[in-house]
């Protein structure tokens, strides 16, 4: 720590359409977090950005907002039974640590190539990762749906690995499994490092807790709740000691997302195990299509290849806009089988009567 | 060869000889010192009832912790409590038959209902979680639940009896309308004390360093109170949780049948006359 940054920070005036779009974005994020687990802020970032925040406030105020909403979030399933506060817990240390390392990464990547190369080096991580694990996860999510099954079809690896016994062993009550301790750490490592990275871990975190770990999506999706509420906790503090947190952005945001977070978190108890991979995986691939469009502006920049100017910024707003697109067909997802299961469950409790 | 043949009549599923005169037991099971009440009252009648025995079992779960002078006051409470429950059953003509175990409820139940005894079902204390219990034991495993522990296990908003059915809907829902104006407000004050001092605000809560705090307890604050103003929102406006919640609330435990460990062969030497 090197004590407060002593320049002055433009901090954006506020009116009705900064207000508005902040609020939105804030409730469909948040109704995709509670859903998820994560995932709902991607959008924030690049968001407040066009409004013309700066690019380390706009990174800070989305922290600030996303534990408290993960917080609420938690609470909301942990009363449904679905959070394993341990496996959180110990997954949410380690992924601190994850964080620390992928700034690390960050920071050499930066010292090297450059601000270009840093964000191309994010971005090809980003459609990396969001294709390998988004096309598996959605893969699994219709072999479940088609088979009609409630158990998880790619669970073999996690059977494996739960029949290891090296010390030390964790006992998880509400996952209902033990594991050594030796196989979460990687994957919280990870999904701190792609929370430094892209600055959602849970693209890594839940798809690692299913099939490494061998946790349900509901129990996973829940549980990364904590993990993200202890690494935004760190990330916040930090951000906050260097006094880059807008709180007026802040509280804007947690306005709308924490009505959206407790939307998700009832939708979670209506649908099937497979919903969650099912939403996951689509919002995963369709923001991998979105960075995929962002990749050529990076590698003009590096002029490894040229392009109008046109062009890259056609582009720029089409990875933009398909993002939020991502976002809204996530949410849209949610809220239509939340209420067919309601409409539904009505019909059946008439029928009762 | 007339051995073999003799042994092929036996099925696995028949209980041997010795195993039918053997009484059954009721397994009451706790983990603090003194039993409740409620819980040898409902074993001495249901044995009484079904005539069975009871086998009342303290498990000492917290081995390391309870030494010296809290492991002899355990001993005293479990010796004071196992004395109850005989004087209890006697009036029932129930046979009490008394265990002290260590380590965790799950395996000493799951271990118990395993060995010779033949344990019907299992009734857990207070303080004991039933799935910890089930998840471990062949048998049926029941909480009892107290009515007469004090006004906090009262319903206190209602009268069933006067209202009917729907009851606890009208009045939860009249509650959560109370909590969402309450909380309504308590956000409403806390977002607009800011925003009507942003300037200040915004200079102090930049400054970094220990002002860090402010921003960090101010997003707590609003968690609270706008996270409690948010759920009984949409719980005001009827939408809660899936009946089914409970369902997947126990969801392990039904995985959990797959890991109980198969009933442990029986290889006591028995006689086989073949006429």
């Amino acid at each position: 720590m090197h004590g407060p940054i002593g320049e002055v920070i433009q901090f954006i005036d506020l009116n009705v359409y900064t207000i508005t779009f902040l609020f939105l974005v804030g409730f469909i994020g948040g109704l995709v977090s509670g859903f998820i687990g994560s995932g709902g802020a991607f959008v924030l970032t690049p968001g407040m950005m066009s409004l013309g925040v700066p690019g380390t406030v706009a990174v800070a105020s989305n922290m600030c907002h996303k534990f408290p909403k993960a917080l609420v979030g938690a609470i909301k399933r942990y009363k449904y039974g679905q959070v394993d506060i341990k496996l959180g817990l110990i997954m949410g240390i380690f992924a601190e640590l994850g964080v620390q390392v992928g700034i690390m990464i960050q920071k050499r990547i930066l010292d090297t190539w450059g601000q270009a190369g840093s964000n191309l080096y994010v971005s090809l991580i980003f459609v990396l990762v969001l294709v390998t694990v988004g096309s598996f996860v959605m893969r699994d999510a219709m072999r479940m749906r088609r088979s009609r099954t409630e158990t998880d079809s790619g669970m073999n690896l996690a059977k494996r690995l739960q029949r290891i016994e090296l010390w030390p062993m964790l006992e998880l009550k509400v996952a209902n499994l033990r594991i050594s301790m030796w196989f979460l750490i990687p994957v919280a490592l990870a999904t701190g490092m792609l929370a430094a990275t892209i600055a959602v871990g849970g693209f890594i975190g839940v798809p690692g807790l299913m099939y490494i770990i061998g946790v349900t999506s509901i129990v996973a999706s829940a549980t990364e709740l904590v993990v993200a509420f202890v690494m935004g906790l760190g990330g916040t503090l930090i951000w906050a000691y260097y006094g880059m947190v807008d709180i007026r952005l802040v509280l804007i945001i947690l306005a709308g997302s924490l009505f959206g977070v407790q939307l998700g978190a009832i939708g979670t108890t209506y649908v099937k195990d497979y919903m969650i991979k099912y939403v996951m995986a689509l919002i995963m691939l369709i923001v991998a299509v979105s960075r995929f469009l962002a990749l050529p502006k990076y590698l003009n920049e590096l002029h490894l290849i040229s392009l109008s100017d046109l062009m890259v910024g056609i582009m720029n707003k089409m990875s933009f806009g398909i993002m939020c697109l991502a976002l809204l067909i996530g949410a849209t997802i949610i809220l239509t089988s939340l209420f067919k299961a309601r409409r539904l469950e009505r019909a059946a409790g008439t029928n009762i009567f | 060869m007339p051995n073999k043949s003799a042994a092929c009549h036996l099925s696995p599923h028949k209980p041997t000889p010795a195993r039918v005169n053997e009484p059954s037991y009721i397994m009451a099971v706790t983990r603090n010192g003194h039993m409740s009440e409620y819980v040898m009252e409902y074993a001495v009648t249901v044995a009484q009832r079904l005539g069975y025995a009871i086998l009342a079992v303290h498990v000492d779960t917290l081995p390391l912790f309870n030494r010296g002078r809290r492991g002899r006051l355990f001993a005293a409470a479990m010796q004071e409590s196992a004395a109850l429950l005989i004087a209890k059953a006697r009036h029932q003509e129930v046979v009490v038959e008394h265990l002290g175990e260590i380590g965790k409820i799950g395996d000493v139940v799951g271990r118990l209902c395993r060995s010779n005894k033949r344990i019907e079902f299992v009734v857990i204390d207070k303080g004991i979680r039933q799935e910890e219990v089930a998840r471990l034991a062949p048998v049926p495993v029941f909480s009892v639940k107290n009515t007469q522990q004090g006004l906090f296990n009262r319903p206190l908003s209602h009268t069933t009896n006067k209202q009917g059915v729907f009851a606890m809907f009208t009045s939860s829902k009249k509650q959560y309308v109370q909590q969402c104006v309450i909380f309504g407000i308590l956000t409403s004050a806390l977002y607009a004390s800011v925003f009507a001092y942003q300037d200040i605000v915004m200079t102090y809560f930049s400054k970094g360093g220990i002002y860090a705090v402010l921003p960090v307890a101010t997003v707590f604050a609003v968690s609270y109170f706008h996270g409690n103003f948010t759920s009984s929102f949409w719980s005001a406006l009827g939408i809660e949780a899936a009946r089914k919640s409970s369902a997947q609330h126990v969801a392990p435990e039904k995985q959990a049948t797959n890991t109980v460990k198969a009933p442990r062969p029986d290889t006591r030497p028995r006689l086989q006359i073949n006429v």
